[in-house]
């Protein structure tokens, strides 16, 4: 399920680098694109603004097919204040960016499955799939604009995961 | 002196929790099924069953009918049934396949089933595929997992694809097909005596694994091939897939088994020596997260007789009970 989860993180931070190449964070004196895997990085107080947090929640599996097929709920999280040069009046506009950019980099709703433990990386043998999106409502929590967006992601558990 | 005593339970409910199906193909010309003895094979690993049964997975939506019909002799005033008599002896299976693959989509469909050869440069178009690339002949020393080849013929396939192994059709009529006996010609004309004609049709059908090169060049399969070690005879050709068509006047036969495990180690067994389809091919979806939906093979079947050899009864299905090893029976 690692190679999965790794996989369906690696195919959007590049989509989004070539989506939009001005989002990116600053993380640990690093730029990089503004997408991070939530479990990966240290606890926050409060979410990065204007970047990607993906959250692993729900997992299910159907064992009864030749191969395990494996249902991982992604919830994709990001938050708004707008720019300061426009004191915050296009925090609408600027999730509407974000919501746009999500539509981009899920699209098309799938990748060979990568194994990123090695270096190089190496594909496997199966795709990894995706649902697509589900928004949920813009969040205001103060002057900040905040979405929820889940996808459902799909693989076969390969022999050599196993 | 005795043994280690055994504590017996009363019987148990069975509790399974799927279906799992294999399948066997039927001599057609010696019209002679595959019988599964469940005395002496019943407990077999179920993801290895002897030969030369094909394990096909865990099938859904499993159901059996019996369309046996029973009458009454009816006698006196007022009339009474004094007798019962068994009218017709009929049966009917359907499922539905989760996996894809040659063998599920044949037995699904019923009738021929081909196999989509590579087409040849400028080939005519055809709704179930056309001419194609010219076949390679095997050499010796092929296995039923290695094809032994040329250097210069191996080149021309690549690890991953498919290849179809069978002889050429050279204008025979009846039933051909190796391993499976795949279609039924009725005369060379009818097929325009087309050497390719039974590699098309053939069952005998694998995924390259990689190719050997050096003394023993040729090709490495990643599975066996289901007519077992493969004839000089026979010609290889590269496949791209497999296609069905709703019509054709042939019916598939085959073997079949399907097994339902309890959850205290008991097994019953259900086994149908000769099936035949039904219905033409069908699908049928199960949904996953909208709009993504999991396409299902559906197949269902008709139960052909047997005559069971212990005391000569027309039979179309064997049901076996095999209980666990603490029960009461």
């Amino acid at each position: 399920m690692q190679n999965a989860k790794d996989t369906f993180y690696i195919t959007l931070r590049s989509r989004l680098a070539t989506v939009n190449p001005e989002r990116t964070m600053m993380v640990r004196a690093v730029s990089r694109p503004g997408i991070f895997v939530q479990d990966a990085e240290a606890p926050m107080a409060q979410p990065l603004l204007d970047a990607f947090a993906l959250n692993w929640t729900a997992l299910a599996a159907d064992v009864q097919l030749p191969a395990i097929l494996t249902q991982m709920t992604c919830e994709i999280q990001y938050a708004t204040a707008g720019t300061q040069n426009n004191a915050g009046l296009d925090r609408g506009r600027a999730l509407e960016e974000m919501d746009y950019e999500v539509l981009k980099i899920l699209y098309p709703y799938a990748s060979q499955k990568m194994n990123y433990t090695q270096t190089p990386a190496a594909a496997m043998e199966t795709m990894v799939f995706w649902s697509e999106p589900e928004f949920g409502p813009a969040v205001t929590i103060r002057d900040r604009l905040n979405r929820t967006v889940k996808v459902t992601v799909y693989a076969f558990q390969e022999q050599a995961e196993l | 002196m005795s043994t280690t005593a055994v504590t017996p339970l009363r019987a148990l409910p069975a509790i399974g929790r799927r279906v799992r199906g294999y399948f066997a193909p039927v001599d057609r010309v010696h019209q002679q099924p595959t019988i599964f003895d469940p005395s002496a094979n019943g407990q077999f690993a179920a993801d290895a069953p002897p030969a030369p049964w094909v394990d096909l997975g865990w099938i859904e939506n499993f159901a059996r009918k019996s369309a046996s019909k029973f009458g009454g002799m009816v006698t006196g005033s007022p009339a009474t049934t004094q007798f019962q008599v068994r009218e017709t002896v009929d049966a009917t299976v359907s499922f539905r396949f989760k996996a894809w693959s040659k063998l599920s989509m044949a037995l699904a469909a019923g009738s021929e089933h081909m196999n989509l050869i590579v087409p040849a440069t400028g080939a005519a178009g055809n709704g179930s595929g056309s001419k194609g690339v010219a076949p390679v002949k095997l050499a010796a020393g092929s296995t039923a997992t290695f094809l032994s080849l040329a250097a210069s013929d191996a080149d021309g396939f690549a690890a991953g694809s498919l290849v179809t192994v069978d002889v050429d059709y050279a204008g025979q009529t009846g039933y051909v097909g190796s391993g499976v006996f795949a279609a039924c010609v009725q005369s060379a004309a009818a097929v325009n005596s087309d050497p390719d004609y039974i590699r098309r049709v053939s069952f005998n059908v694998a995924r390259v694994a990689s190719l050997a090169t050096g003394a023993t060049s040729g090709l490495v399969l990643a599975q066996p091939l289901i007519a077992g070690v493969p004839s000089s005879a026979m010609c290889v050709q590269p496949i791209c897939g497999f296609i069905d068509r709703e019509g054709g006047s042939f019916f598939q036969e085959w073997s079949a088994l399907f097994l339902i495990e309890g959850q205290q180690g008991e097994r019953i067994f259900f086994h149908y020596p000769r099936l035949q389809s039904t219905a033409g091919s069908a699908e049928s979806a199960t949904a996953m997260t909208a709009p993504l939906e999991r396409i299902a093979l559906s197949a269902s079947f008709r139960a052909l007789p047997v005559t069971d050899t212990n005391d000569g009864a027309a039979v179309v299905c064997f049901r076996s009970f095999l209980p666990s090893e603490s029960t009461l029976v």
